[in-house]
């Protein structure tokens, strides 16, 4: 399956000559791994440099938790898991060193547009996409302790892609605590595991707190346990919102086995996957501000032809 | 079609796969801080030079520099100085020049520092591990962060996809 996500990620590219191996791509490999090992050795000679430089040395300090959490777990954790991580669906995200991240809990059918609708019917707002000026104003708005309800989530990674969009709710103004949800468009013609047809799978968590993640030591927000109770809030927002909305909920399709996510922090569920079904919602309720260009090309484009839209929506939305 | 058995790991040659960007892809912070990092190191080197400049007879008495040459030609002395400054300033000027084309994209360029970055690495570990030369801030671990920090930026996948983004054939728009 693992193949067909990135043949069909692949597919709006030109089709460049395709060969498995080249030195360029050999001597890229070589590159990445010498330098995790050289960021290894560069995160050893920091520490055992901050023990002679006196007060400075907690500085030092704080620089080898930097290389350490920024540059050499990533890294180490990117070579490893490309290895030990499986590479096709089982129902989890993976986060962009290629840990496992979020469980996808949720599916939609409908189109772009309409998924749009349905969510901003329910309240939701569209998170916007990481740049340096939204990710400026995480920062400032964290430690002025003001209200950003449309800050960018982190990347996470299903079919080889980074979720199309996401959306959120924020929490009495904090920006650490948050409702979230991202949404991946699925490959044409895939199917889940049990052999269900779903246009889009989600992954809804609810930020409770900023913490370290405790397998890179990074800075990000930890996710309550009981990941059910944010799947059924996303639920029934949508539902409540809209009533063309329909429902229906495989149950059991995963099992108990999921545990930690990509910041190590637990997860619980009883395994059921709502799939809702908006293809009859309304698209006519979207705004067009100005963030939301594409949104409005394609609104025209799915009132037109749906299929045709949504296959020209993937190509344009694979990274 | 008969499903093949998967082995029980991802074969470690995913990460020297090639990876297929698209063509319209917005420049990574990892590429615009490679190249920041390259001038970083251009600066270094430049007060490395001027320093070298500035103690040239201290680093004479100090025998660091292997001078055949007896102390009394001075004259062929001030001449070695004057190659190594210029033989490094037109090596610092050829990094500066592949800084500025990984900035704008180059593969070549990108390949060019990270194996140089490597190799310089390289020399420095022999240094440390073999024969116990001490790495401190005031000798070279600035410069081997920057070496470091250089192919840990380059190397990275959205360095790597930028460089291989596909281009139209004419450079027009590079």
């Amino acid at each position: 399956m693992g193949e067909v996500g990135a043949a069909a990620s692949g597919a709006g590219a030109e089709p460049a000559r395709q060969r498995r191996f080249s030195i360029n791509a050999l001597l890229d490999g070589f590159f990445f791994v010498y330098a995790g090992i050289a960021a290894v050795w560069l995160a050893w000679l920091v520490f055992t440099e901050s023990f002679t430089f006196g007060w400075w040395g907690i500085a030092f300090f704080v620089v080898f938790w930097l290389v350490l959490a920024y540059l050499v777990l990533p890294r180490l954790h990117r070579i490893l898991t490309a290895i030990y991580v499986p590479d096709y669906f089982i129902g989890r995200a993976r986060t962009s060193d290629g840990l496992l991240g979020d469980p996808v809990n949720l599916a939609f059918d409908g189109g772009e547009a309409q998924v749009h609708a349905a969510m901003r019917a329910g309240a939701w707002t569209r998170a916007d996409d990481i740049s340096l000026a939204s990710s400026w104003r995480i920062v400032t708005s964290t430690v002025t302790r003001r209200s950003y309800d449309e800050a960018p989530v982190s990347p996470l990674f299903l079919f080889g892609r980074q979720q199309d969009f996401a959306y959120q709710q924020e929490v009495e103004g904090n920006p650490a605590r948050r409702h979230h949800v991202r949404f991946w468009r699925t490959p044409d013609d895939w199917l889940l595991p049990g052999g269900r047809r779903v246009d889009w799978l989600a992954a809804g968590t609810f930020d409770r707190a900023v913490g370290f993640s405790l397998f890179t030591l990074q800075v990000t927000h930890k996710i309550d346990a009981d990941i059910d109770v944010e799947r059924d809030h996303i639920a029934s927002t949508v539902l409540g919102a809209n009533p063309t909305a329909r429902l229906d909920v495989l149950r059991d399709f995963s099992t108990g086995y999921h545990s930690r996510n990509g910041g190590g922090d637990t997860i619980r569920t009883d395994g059921d996957l709502p799939v809702l079904d908006v293809s009859a919602v309304p698209i006519g309720t979207i705004e067009t501000d100005g963030a939301s260009v594409t949104d409005a090309a394609s609104v025209t484009d799915a009132a037109s032809k749906t299929d045709a839209a949504s296959k020209t929506d993937a190509a344009e939305l694979a990274p | 079609m008969t499903p093949e058995k998967r082995p029980a790991f991802e074969s470690p040659a995913v990460l020297a796969e090639p990876v297929t960007p698209p063509a319209a892809m917005r420049r990574p912070t990892a590429t615009t801080f490679g190249a920041l990092l390259v001038v970083l190191r251009v600066i270094a080197g430049i007060v490395w030079l001027i320093a070298l400049a500035l103690q040239w007879d201290d680093v004479l008495q100090e025998g660091e520099v292997a001078v055949d040459l007896p102390p009394s030609e001075a004259g062929s002395v001030d001449a070695l100085l004057l190659l190594i400054v210029v033989v490094g300033a037109i090596v610092l000027v050829i990094e500066l020049a592949l800084a500025v084309a990984v900035y704008f994209g180059s593969n070549a360029a990108r390949l060019t520092v990270m194996i140089f970055a490597t190799l310089s690495i390289t020399i420095s570990a022999i240094d440390y591990f073999g024969e116990d030369a001490e790495i401190t801030l005031r000798t070279t671990l600035v410069t081997l962060a920057l070496d470091i920090l250089v192919l840990l930026a380059l190397s990275s996948r959205a360095a790597r996809a930028y460089a291989r983004r596909p281009r139209p054939r004419h450079p027009r728009c590079r």
